[in-house]
């Protein structure tokens, strides 16, 4: 298949006036994307650090199930901004002939993904910061090492980000995408570890939680939360990237074949 | 404008003095040429048209031409660049207005031009005063701050040829720049067309609207299934391939059978859209159709030969789709 003459190098210019037009966007409707960036995760931790909370206890020696749990919401739900940034803003942005008409300045397919997955990263930081904040305050974050959540917050946005596109841009109708949230991103949120420690889950079905890439995610979160960083971490990392690696050309290529005809 | 402003709008030239050129450019899509090796060049300050039905191969012509869309065989070079190898270089001096409108919903009519310029590669700043120039050029200033999908469509076509003059492009191409207008708007866009033509702009343009061709194009090429089938001004193609004059018969839906027996009875040739009837002499003679005059609900007139005649003594169809 002839799909693209291949370009040289990266215009910065392509993936900064993307960000800019994701920003502009963004500073114009944020009052509706504010319930879902802050409002709605709040919900959630109220919900399951008071509730669930109480009834819990404490997970592991001298962590609160509030404790426990925050990381894990706090990375689940940024998991959701990356993905649902690539996968229905993205196709909708496909559908309206918006990457057509930047199309026809100087970009490439490879930065028009790049300038979305900085944007997933955007978002994805936007939302961890602010419920961090509030988590916080509610002394659910008690180790200056939560801070270093930001870290997970930027792989999942890149991970996710990345695996949005391959929803994106296969997806022949809007109705196809709803299975970004049923096959993906809710089983993973309840299994990754997020609410309960995967330790509790029957030996068969550990390798498949771990397997998933919100697991990653999450355990460096509450790495940092907890201030509990050892080489398990580290692995983490390295499977998010190396993961990565795997689905960004995946995405480079059905990208191209959607949007070069 | 002066002689000295068309030449500072001059765009960088090819090899051969052309602006665009196109050599025996081929598209397949499967087994079938979308685009079947067409040759053509576009010289400084032209208007340019391809003139051809829908599916002839225009759009996925001037996505070749404006580096969207790789070629599977054949050169285009545009402004001196080499668009097969450079589809990047060749994207920063030409301005494309899309047969999709293409317009953000997500922003201002301002964002969508100050956006698509930074993006193109003005500063902040130069894309904002342009933005704000074009808006006021093309008469949306007041405009500025609707959501775009509150424009009509003609507002919203004339955002779009505003788009691309965002980085004030020596050579456009645009696709079907009128398409779905009603006239009003459609002279509108003619107007501003006309205006972009006299600083200088070189302009290739594809239409499926004869009249669109015969009032902007210097010289034009028809186009069919992929090929082009001849190339010239507006009036040398006429010249060439349409009648001086063809009697344009109005005919009353209980008269159309009278009409097709007397003129088939004679051997007349003709041809019927919708309930007009077409009759082009022969050898520029006016046939007889004395014997029509006295049919209840026929209506005669005469017409000039133009572009659609071409079209249609060129491939035997209709320019127009039913």
């Amino acid at each position: 298949m002839n799909l693209a003459i291949p370009t040289p190098g990266i215009r910065r210019r392509s993936i900064s006036g993307l960000w800019l037009r994701h920003a502009v966007s963004f500073v114009r409707y944020w009052k509706f994307v504010m319930t879902w960036v802050l409002i709605e995760p709040v919900i959630m931790l109220v919900a399951v650090g008071f509730g669930v909370g109480k009834l819990v206890g404490s997970v592991e020696d001298g962590v609160s199930y509030a404790e426990f749990v925050t990381p894990g919401l706090i990375i689940g739900n940024a998991m959701f901004h990356a993905l649902f940034e690539t996968s229905w803003n993205a196709y909708s942005r496909m559908d309206n002939d918006v990457y057509e008409t930047a199309l026809t300045t100087p970009i490439t397919i490879t930065e028009i993904a790049m300038g979305d997955v900085l944007w997933a990263v955007t978002r994805s930081i936007m939302t961890v910061t602010g419920t961090a904040i509030v988590a916080a305050l509610f002394g659910w974050l008690n180790n200056w090492e939560a801070v270093g959540i930001i870290i997970p917050a930027i792989m999942v946005g890149i991970t996710f980000g990345t695996l949005g596109f391959l929803f994106s841009a296969t997806a022949p109708h809007t109705t196809f995408l709803t299975l970004v949230f049923t096959l993906v991103a809710t089983p993973m949120f309840f299994f990754s570890g997020s609410f309960f420690p995967i330790s509790i889950l029957p030996d068969w079905v550990e390798p498949i939680a771990w397997a998933m890439p919100l697991t990653s995610a999450v355990h460096i979160g509450r790495g940092f939360a907890l201030a509990s960083l050892d080489l398990t971490h580290l692995w983490s990392a390295l499977y998010l990237v190396a993961l990565t690696a795997v689905l960004w050309p995946i995405a480079i290529f059905l990208l191209r074949c959607k949007l070069i005809k | 404008m002066t002689e000295e402003s068309n030449l500072k709008n001059a765009a960088v030239r090819n090899s051969d003095g052309s602006v665009i050129k196109a050599t025996d450019i081929r598209k397949l899509y499967g087994d079938i040429a979308a685009v079947d090796g067409i040759t053509f060049a576009v010289q400084p300050g032209e208007t340019y048209g391809l003139l051809g039905p829908n599916g002839a191969g225009k759009t996925t012509t001037m996505r070749m031409l404006s580096g969207l869309s790789p070629v599977n065989s054949g050169s285009i070079e545009v402004a001196g660049i080499d668009v097969v190898k450079d589809n990047r270089a060749v994207r920063e001096v030409m301005g494309v207005v899309t047969q999709h409108d293409g317009l953000d919903g997500g922003l201002t009519v301002f964002q969508n031009l100050f956006l698509y310029g930074f993006l193109a590669g003005l500063s902040r700043k130069n894309s904002k005063d342009r933005a704000h120039e074009v808006l006021e050029f093309f008469g949306l200033r007041d405009r500025a701050k609707s959501n775009t999908y509150e424009l009509s469509g003609g507002m919203k076509r004339r955002l779009v040829i505003a788009r691309s003059m965002m980085t004030s492009p020596k050579v456009i191409v645009m696709d079907e720049p009128s398409t779905g207008l009603d006239p009003q708007s459609r002279n509108r866009v003619w107007e501003e067309l006309a205006v972009l033509k006299d600083a200088g702009v070189t302009v290739l343009l594809s239409t499926h609207y004869m009249e669109e061709a015969t009032i902007l194009c210097d010289r034009l090429s028809i186009m069919d299934n992929g090929k082009i089938l001849d190339e010239g001004t507006p009036d040398q193609m006429i010249d060439r391939h349409a009648p001086k004059e063809v009697a344009q018969l109005r005919v009353a839906p209980a008269s159309l059978r009278t009409v097709r027996e007397y003129l088939t009875g004679r051997d007349i040739s003709f041809r019927e859209v919708g309930a007009l009837v077409s009759v082009i002499g022969v050898n520029g003679d006016r046939p007889d159709l004395s014997g029509l005059s006295e049919v209840e609900g026929v209506r005669t007139s005469y017409r000039a030969g133009n572009l659609e005649d071409v079209f249609l003594s060129i491939t035997g169809r209709e320019l127009r789709e039913e």
